[in-house]
């Protein structure tokens, strides 16, 4: 049966049988980044697609629905638009960092994919700090916001990077904690050994409240780490005009915009793994006849179909929600989303320690 | 208590958020309720909401009559003058001379659609139509007469 | 030459650039982003000798924590995107004796140590580093641990003290 762990088996057998050492890992690195690219654009294609789709319909519209059937290829009629649009830099801005801070949100997205599992054994780097990789690349994104906010020479992209800044700080924490509760009950941080730990049931099911708790609150804080509504007020359209991107335009503005979605499907990749068991299939116990049914499914499908969910969840959060105060959005974090997850945490290892889950 | 208001707090939150939440995904789900009119490819079953404002149209009878008395209480009420009211004197069966609706001039062009002579009409003799494809070539063709041409006041109205 | 020195030699190359050119620089903003790259690429280092976790927290740390930090203090900073005067004639002076008694100094300190290698291979996985930092018995880390979290936490009640808002005295 021809699955992602065999296409990607056999490529790497027949390059190290064909070439040299060397030649064989370049070659393989050439690959990965073309897939990695290629992963993005289709990501910024379809998930942009979804998002106007999703939003029309709940904002009792149609949506875009002239490119092609059903609009399917208004996004790649947008791409066009913004790929051959003049890219603008301001006179007084620093040039400079102005061009390079698109690249380097593109290129922390890119990072925090290394460490991904996509389907069963489909990794490109099955890095044994796994998550906490995730948690240190995501960090880098910030500086991005923040030089995109200064170069710019704009007030509105200052204080939308400003803003962007104290946000996504702050929201880490409570992500990370919520991430380290699972970590605490899979006794792991490699990507591969926290989803082999579902294998008899994902960590929702198993966990009780504190996996359950420590979901809902990754979903806010990522929700938040992703500058998307109700915590998008680093780049708040009636305030701030765009925030941050104010200024850009083109091809570095699209960057902006697709590494947005990017974000977003990782962060939903790695809400799956650590919450909803990754490319790991529906398993109950040692129930054997229904974990076989399950199995036929292929693992990619599995992956792809659970961080399409949340992907949706965000989505329908950020169409039903009004934007939050800056005041608002820190009481949240550190009155209400911290201290609950700190005592989470202390709730889940005690359950480990106790072994009270299943 | 701090804790008790703690937990009710966060409770009204993600119920009411919840209910939203509920909203939304029932308009996501049920698409009946799309309200998107697609244009110009349904002109024929175009679906306008009653109380749409397109334009100010005189109400004319089957014996093409109107009910309009030329008192300009529209055109008094109207804030950038769009309409202008033409009276004529017409001489009664009974030689009285009465003040009569000669041309109801209305111009489009300046109009707001803010529905303030409608309501200031005291013999609901205009109201707003649903039409809206008002571009022409020319500016002169948004100066319109309402009446229509013959028309006479219906009998019995003051 | 081995591929793993030449990425050796590439990660050095920038992390030397960067540094030089952070303290070059007439623009403050742009020696915070130099340095950044520069921490970057001691974290790139840290994976060249894998040691992930070691690399993962320096970004954490020092590219999550402190670049940010500088960054907000610049943003917070009167008229900072003007650029800063030339340096005098004088100071260019000084600054290059001190770094090059400091760079001596480095040098003979490294040279004088007799470094031995040792055919064992280093386990840098997390459950040992855990382990170590809460054991008790030699060579455990629970007594600096333990000091360290003290200092944190009085750091942050010092804030805390700092940022909070004097009730208005009630007569």
């Amino acid at each position: 049966m021809p699955s992602l762990e065999n296409i990607a088996n056999f490529i790497h057998n027949w390059l190290y049988t064909t070439f040299n050492a060397t030649v064989a890992l370049l070659l393989e690195f050439t690959i990965v980044a073309i897939l990695v690219i290629g992963l993005f654009s289709v990501l910024g294609l379809v998930l942009i697609f979804m998002e106007r789709k999703v939003s029309a319909y709940m904002q009792v519209r149609l949506g875009p629905n002239r490119v092609g059937p059903k609009g399917i290829f208004q996004t790649v009629a947008d791409t066009l638009k913004l790929m051959v649009k003049e890219g603008m830099t301001p006179n007084n801005a620093d040039k400079f960092l102005f061009n390079l801070a698109p690249f380097i949100v593109m290129t922390a997205a890119m990072l925090i994919l290394a460490p991904l599992a996509f389907a069963k054994n489909f990794q490109i780097w099955d890095i044994n700090i796994g998550v906490l990789f995730v948690t240190a690349i995501s960090s880098v994104s910030v500086i991005g916001i923040l030089m995109a906010g200064w170069a710019s020479n704009n007030k509105y992209s200052l204080l939308g990077a400003m803003r962007s800044g104290a946000q996504i700080v702050s929201y880490e924490l409570s992500a990370g904690l919520s991430i380290i509760t699972i970590v605490v009950l899979s006794e792991s941080l490699k990507i591969s050994t926290i989803i082999e730990s579902q294998a008899n049931g994902w960590w929702i099911f198993k966990g009780h409240i504190p996996a359950i708790i420590a979901f809902v609150i990754f979903i806010i804080a990522v929700t938040a780490e992703t500058n998307r509504a109700p915590f998008d007020l680093a780049e708040a359209e009636s305030e701030l005009t765009a925030g941050f991107h104010t200024e850009y335009s083109g091809m570095k503005f699209a960057l902006f915009f697709l590494a947005e979605y990017v974000n977003i499907f990782i962060v939903c990749v790695i809400g799956a793994t650590l919450f909803l068991g990754g490319w790991m299939p529906l398993h109950f116990g040692t129930n054997t006849t229904f974990n076989e049914m399950m199995d036929y499914i292929p693992s990619s499908l599995w992956l792809f179909g659970k961080t399409f969910f949340l992907i949706f969840v965000i989505m329908w959060f950020r169409w039903t929600f009004p934007r939050l105060r800056i005041d608002q959005l820190l009481n949240l974090e550190w009155k209400y989303l911290l201290p609950i997850s700190m005592i989470n945490l202390l709730l889940a290892t005690a359950m480990a320690i106790l072994g009270w889950h299943f | 208590m701090f804790l008790k208001e703690y937990i009710q707090d966060i409770y009204g939150a993600v119920k009411s958020l919840l209910i939203g939440m509920r909203r939304t995904g029932y308009y996501f789900t049920n698409h009946k309720e799309i309200i998107t009119q697609q244009y110009p490819d349904n002109k024929a079953t175009l679906n306008l909401s009653e109380r749409f404002r397109g334009e100010v149209v005189m109400i004319h009878d089957e014996n093409n009559e109107h009910a309009c008395t030329g008192c300009t209480a529209c055109e008094l009420a109207c804030p950038n003058a769009t309409i202008k009211i033409i009276t004529q004197f017409d001489i009664s069966p009974d030689g009285k001379k009465k003040k009569a609706l000669n041309k109801f001039v209305y111009h489009l062009d300046l109009c707001t659609m803010c529905n303030l002579c409608i309501v200031a009409c005291p013999t609901d003799a205009i109201k707003m139509a649903n039409t809206f494809e008002h571009s022409v070539f020319d500016r002169s063709k948004l100066t319109k007469i309402l009446n229509n041409p013959d028309s006479k006041i219906r009998a019995g109205i003051e | 030459m081995a591929n793993s020195s030449i990425i050796f030699y590439i990660l050095s190359a920038l992390i030397l650039t960067t540094a030089i050119l952070s303290v070059t620089t007439l623009k403050i903003f742009r020696a915070a982003i130099w340095l950044l790259f520069s921490l970057i690429g001691i974290a790139g280092l840290y994976f060249w000798l894998s040691v992930e976790f070691i690399a993962a927290v320096q970004i954490i740390v020092y590219v999550g924590g402190i670049v940010v930090l500088i960054i907000f203090s610049i943003f917070l900073t009167q008229q900072s995107g003007k650029g800063m005067q030339k340096n005098s004639l004088r100071r260019i002076i000084a600054a290059t004796i001190a770094i090059a008694i400091g760079f001596v100094m480095t040098s003979l300190l490294i040279f004088q140590f007799d470094f031995k290698l040792e055919n064992k291979i280093f386990d840098s996985g997390i459950a040992k580093i855990g382990t170590q930092m809460l054991s008790v018995e030699k060579d455990g880390f629970a007594l600096p641990f333990e000091v360290v979290s003290i200092l944190l936490l009085a750091a942050m009640v010092g804030c805390i003290v700092i940022a909070i808002k004097s009730k208005p005295q009630e007569k």
